[in-house]
This record gives C-alpha cells, sequence and structure tokens, in this order.
C-alpha cells in the first residue's frame, strides 16, 4: 500500500511540470511528514550528507573538463584526424562522424555535449561536402550517444553512487562495448552510404594522418591520462576527473589558443550552473532513496518478482522495457537514480554482475536520448540543423535500430561487459 | 541591489567550481612530486599536508551545488516532465507551471527551515551567543569537521541559506511568469562559443590532400 502510495504521489507530482528533484523531495516530505514518526529534521542532515562523497564529485569535474574540450578546439582537431584515418571509405565524413564522437566520448562523459562537440563542426561540412543533411544529422545524433558508453561517462559515476559499485571497474567495462556499438553504427552508416552511393573523401597519405595525429594529440592523450590514471591506481576516478579538467583547460587556452583566458569564467559558470543542478537531483535522489529502504520497498519488490517465477531472461526483459519507457519521460540521470536502487537488488538476488546491470542500463539511457519526445541527443541536434525533431526521428531510424540489436546483445551476452574488468582483476567472475 | 545578489551568486559558483578544481590538482601533484628526490625541495614538500584536501572540495563542491541550484532556478536549467502538460491548453498549462514553481518555492523554503533549526542546535546558537558576549550557559559546543576541525555548523549552513535563495528565486521567476508569460529557458542546443553553424567558416577536412597534388 505504501509502495502504491509514494510512486503515485512521485508520478503525480511528476507530471504537472516541476523539476524532478522538487517532486522527489515533496514525495519523501510529505510521506514522511504525514505517514511515518521518522523525524523530519533528519532530512535536513540527509540533504547535505546525501552528496558527502568524494566519488561524486567526479562529476562536476567532468563536466568541466567536457566544457573546455567543447569550447577549446579539442573536437575540430579530433574531427580531422578521425577523417584522415576512415574518410576515404563509403559515407566518408559519415565514418568519420562516428570514429570522432567515440574519440571525443573517450574523453567527455556527457552525450549531448559530444552531439554539440562534433555535429556543430562536421554536419555543416558533410552538407557541404553533398550528403543529405538527413543522413549527418542521424549519424552524428546517435553516435553522441557513445558519449555515456565510453568512459568516462557521468551516468556511470550516478549508477555507481546508487549502487555502492566501483566506478573503475565500470569505467573499464564500457571500453569494449563502446567500440562494438562504434563498429556497429559505422557498419550501418558505411552501408547506406554505399548503397546511396554518398560522396568519398580523398584518400590521405600517413604522412598526412600521422599530422592529424599529432595535431590532436593533446586531446587524444587524455584517454591516457584518464584511463590509464584509473587503471594503474596513479588517480581515483575523481582525481583523474580534476587532472582532465586542468589538463582540458591548457590544452584549450595555452596550446590550441581557440579560448581566450577571459572566456574561462563563462565556462566556469556553465559548468557550475549544470553539475549544481545533477548535484541537486542526486541529493534529493538519495533522499528518496533514504525513503525507500526505511520503508523495504527495494526488498519487497525483489521477493515478489522471485515470487512470480520470473528466471533471468525474464527480468532482464522486463528491465530493457522499464527503462526504455521510462527515457520516453526523463533524462537518463534521474532515470538512474531512481530505477537502480529498485531494480539493482533484483538484480543481484538472480545473479547478475552489478557492473553487467550498469552497463545494460547505461546502454537503455542511450537509447532513450536518441528518440523523442525527451531524447536530448535529438533536440541538440535538431539546434544545429535546424531541422523539426520529427524529421530527425525518421533520420536516425536505421541508427536507431542498430542500438537496439546492440541492446540486446549487451543484455543477453554479459562478458561483453565484464570480460575486460575480470581480465584486468577489478572484478571477480560470476559464479 | 537585484545586480549585486545576481553578481554575487555567479562569482560564488564559478570560483568555487575553479578552486576546488585547483585544489585537488595541487593535491594530487603534491603526492607525486613528494616522492622526487631533490634535496631541500623534497623535505619542504613532505612539509606540506594536503590531507584535508578532499573534504575541503566536497565541502566546496555542496555550497556550489546549494548555490548553484538557485542560479540554476534562475537559468531554467531544472527539468520536469513536460510531456504532459504541454499538451494541455494554454491556460490550464500556465496554472501547472504556477503550482510546479510554488510547490518548488515551498519545498525550498520547508527544507532552508529544517536547514536552519539543524544548525542552529549543532552549535550555531553557542557560537553566535559566545560572539556577542552573551551568556551561552550551558549550551554545549558544536561538532567540528574531521579534517578541517572547522565546526561543522559553518559547513552545513550551506543548506539553509542555498534552499532560502532557491525560495526566493523561485518566487522571483513565478513573479516574472504570472506578469509576463515567460518562463527562462534553458537552451541545450545553443552552446556558448558556437555561433550559429551558417555562420562558422567550416575547417578544412582535408588540408593533406592538396599536398599531394
Amino acid at each position: 500500500m505504501n509502495t502504491f502510495l509514494i510512486f503515485a504521489l512521485l508520478v503525480a507530482l511528476m507530471l504537472t511540470g516541476m523539476p524532478i528533484s522538487i517532486s522527489l523531495g515533496l514525495t519523501v516530505l510529505s510521506f514522511l511528514f504525514f505517514l511515518t514518526q521518522v523525524p523530519i529534521e533528519s532530512v535536513a542532515l540527509k540533504l547535505f550528507t546525501g552528496i558527502e562523497k568524494f566519488e561524486i564529485m567526479a562529476i562536476p569535474f567532468f563536466i568541466l573538463a567536457g566544457n573546455f574540450l567543447t569550447h577549446g578546439g579539442v573536437a575540430k582537431r579530433m574531427i580531422l584526424f578521425a577523417t584522415s584515418m576512415v574518410g576515404h571509405f563509403h559515407g566518408g565524413l559519415g565514418l568519420a562522424g562516428v570514429l570522432a564522437c567515440a574519440l571525443f566520448a573517450a574523453v567527455s562523459g556527457s552525450s549531448p555535449a559530444t552531439v554539440v562537440a562534433i555535429g556543430a563542426i562536421l554536419l555543416p561540412a558533410m552538407v557541404r561536402a553533398g550528403f543529405p543533411k538527413r543522413f549527418g544529422a542521424g549519424v552524428i545524433t546517435t553516435s553522441g550517444a557513445l558519449g555515456i558508453l565510453i568512459p568516462p561517462s557521468i551516468v556511470m559515476v550516478m549508477y555507481s553512487v546508487s549502487t555502492n559499485t566501483s566506478v573503475g571497474a565500470l569505467f573499464m567495462a564500457g571500453i569494449i562495448p563502446g567500440i562494438v556499438l562504434a563498429t556497429m553504427l559505422g557498419m550501418t552508416t558505411w552501408y547506406r552510404a554505399r548503397s546511396n552511393n554518398y560522396p568519398r573523401q580523398p584518400k590521405v597519405s600517413w604522412a598526412g594522418r600521422l599530422k592529424a595525429f599529432r595535431d590532436s594529440f593533446w586531446g587524444l592523450a587524455l584517454i591516457v591520462i584518464v584511463m590509464g590514471g584509473i587503471y594503474s591506481g596513479l588517480f581515483t576516478p575523481t582525481e583523474a576527473a580534476a587532472m582532465s579538467a586542468v589538463w582540458a583547460f591548457i590544452a584549450a587556452v595555452f596550446i590550441y589558443k581557440d579560448l581566450s583566458l577571459k572566456d574561462v569564467p563563462r565556462v566556469l559558470l556553465a559548468s557550475a550552473n549544470m553539475s549544481a543542478m545533477l548535484l541537486y537531483i542526486i541529493t534529493n535522489a538519495m533522499l528518496f532513496s533514504f525513503l525507500m529502504t526505511h520503508e523495504n520497498i527495494p526488498q519487497a519488490m525483489a521477493d515478489g518478482m522471485l515470487g512470480t517465477g520470473v528466471g533471468l531472461i525474464g527480468f532482464l526483459l522486463i528491465a530493457n522495457i522499464l527503462l526504455l519507457a521510462a527515457g520516453n519521460f526523463m533524462e537518463p540521470s534521474s532515470i538512474v537514480l531512481i530505477l537502480a536502487p529498485i531494480l539493482f537488488p533484483i538484480a543481484m538476488k538472480l545473479g547478475i554482475d552489478p557492473v553487467h546491470f550498469g552497463i545494460l542500463m547505461v546502454v537503455n539511457m542511450e537509447v532513450g536520448m536518441c528518440h523523442p519526445p525527451v531524447g536530448l541527443n535529438l533536440y541538440v541536434a535538431s539546434g544545429i540543423t535546424k531541422m523539426g525533431i520529427t524529421e530527425l526521428t525518421v533520420a536516425t531510424w536505421p541508427w536507431l535500430l542498430t542500438m537496439l540489436v546492440f541492446l540486446v546483445l549487451v543484455t543477453y551476452y554479459p562478458p561483453l561487459s565484464t570480460w575486460l574488468p575480470q581480465q584486468l582483476g577489478m572484478i571477480t567472475a560470476v559464479r | 541591489m537585484m545586480k549585486v545578489l545576481d553578481h554575487l551568486e555567479e562569482w560564488l559558483i564559478s570560483f568555487l567550481m575553479g578552486a576546488a578544481t585547483l585544489i585537488i590538482f595541487a593535491a594530487v601533484l603534491h603526492r607525486y612530486a613528494s616522492g622526487v628526490p631533490i634535496p631541500g625541495v623534497q623535505d619542504w614538500m613532505l612539509g606540506l599536508n594536503f590531507s584535508w584536501a578532499q573534504e575541503l572540495c566536497i565541502i566546496m563542491f555542496v555550497w556550489m551545488a546549494k548555490f548553484g541550484a538557485a542560479y540554476g532556478v534562475r537559468t531554467g536549467i531544472h527539468v520536469g516532465v513536460d510531456v504532459l502538460i504541454n499538451r494541455l491548453n494554454e491556460r490550464t498549462r500556465a496554472k501547472f507551471i504556477i503550482f510546479g514553481l510554488l510547490a518548488g518555492a515551498a519545498f525550498t523554503a520547508i527544507v532552508g527551515t529544517l536547514g536552519a533549526t539543524f544548525v542552529w542546535e549543532n552549535g550555531a546558537h553557542q557560537a553566535i551567543f559566545k560572539l556577542f558576549g552573551l551568556g551561552t550557559g550551558d549550551l554545549p559546543e558544536g561538532p567540528t569537521t574531521p579534517d578541517l576541525e572547522m565546526p561543522t555548523w559553518i559547513v552545513y549552513s550551506a543548506v539553509p541559506l542555498g534552499s532560502y535563495l532557491m525560495c526566493f528565486r523561485f518566487l522571483q521567476v513565478t513573479w516574472g511568469f504570472v506578469r509576463t508569460g515567460e518562463l527562462p529557458h534553458h537552451d541545450q542546443s545553443k552552446v556558448e562559443g558556437i555561433e550559429d553553424v551558417a555562420d562558422v567558416a567550416p575547417p578544412d577536412l582535408h588540408p593533406q590532400a592538396k599536398d599531394q597534388k
């Protein structure tokens, strides 16, 4: 009964259009006040201690780093490098877009940021090179979603915070699925481009490729700093995030000089604005999960679910459908923060690896970002291309379909995500 | 007056963002640099103590989060589920928006008050009375943080201060909406520093190709 009441209240408040963070907070306050004996003062303390974890602080750092990279010319050089490598195949610039998105995703933790960084430069260039606008928009919208799958990833930090899974292991686990998805999206691009006979770029010599690589070195080095630093134990994930923010700042301002010192306060303010919004959702989601634990909801749900005799395969199917459905209403951070505490205990009881489940959630979020009504990538891409959302949705379908195939693969073939972290000894093998 | 508050808010959160980054950067550098045996320098390095960096970073980010959330109300970055209400007619939709904004104001006001009570009972009362030479009676001194040994009530005062500011911002936005019918809107698709795509000169995507001819 209480479970039903809590969720009914939450959904009702959310549907009025108020900020998700506020509806979470109000649900908790009113429930605690009217229906329990929990001293409501404890809520105040929770509002501070909810985010008093060093792991969470990786989020503002990654956002700051991402903003410096987006504004600082790193994206442009990555695109040039990607074009020099794959531009001569069918659908050259499209493939380059997939590769550039994958590279940028490896230094940035957010999908919309990836779409902006790569799309704003590449899409106009593609149209000029003779590609239909829809083709370019479709490629970039979906490839941009790699941003949260290829580490570093803000959504993974959110998942690790709400389920106590190691951030480092999640990051490592994202690498192989990220490469696989990038390859699949690339193949779709190649196939579509070949059947429609889209233009190809002239082939670039190895000397030219080397030069493009050297130009983008400062951006690419970040991949080594973040992943190498975390894996070797030189940095914690949060420290790696701070290092990458400083590195990105130096690269943008002093090396590429695409950003002047007086732009820096603006970048700081924009990053602070975005991170504060996410941290505010986290605090309120923490309150909410405190309430759920207090009412024993995750436990009861897990027992109920197991009682119905749903097996592993059935549960994964339900989880996927639930997550995809939620992707129609909310953005990824909120979904992960609200649903992970509920689904995670069930997954654990069924013996699913926490890291595998995390990657599964992230891939679901990726799909949600690419379709209406709330797919953030779509809106960003529509802002760049000035295309309507409906037209853009039609444009993305071949790649969206590819992503759904990939989702099935990730869901039912756990080694795809767990193999690498196991090899690196970051998680123990599943029973 | 409003301008001063606006600027103070923006300046504070930008500063916290930048400073926290530099502190963690310095702490990491220090950890590895102090292992390098340079005579003189190493002793000096080892003498420095950065164990407080992590705690300070957390405190700074929590402060940034609380005040940044208030700033976010002003920039309209707090997103909600607007799929449903966007389908309603203009008048009903306006009612829902005002309800949402006022709910935000109510929530932040309650949280601010809860936070203020908590801060007051955990040392602020004692500290302030002591400061003004009033009798502190048998009021206990508040607890302090583990590394910095800062009184926790100062640290936690971010909750009441930030929440009240946020409440004020919600009311401000509501008032603006009632008067002009406009909401602050954070445009995700617009990125600072990137102008309208049509105006940006395209980068030369294959400079090397020319060299070969």
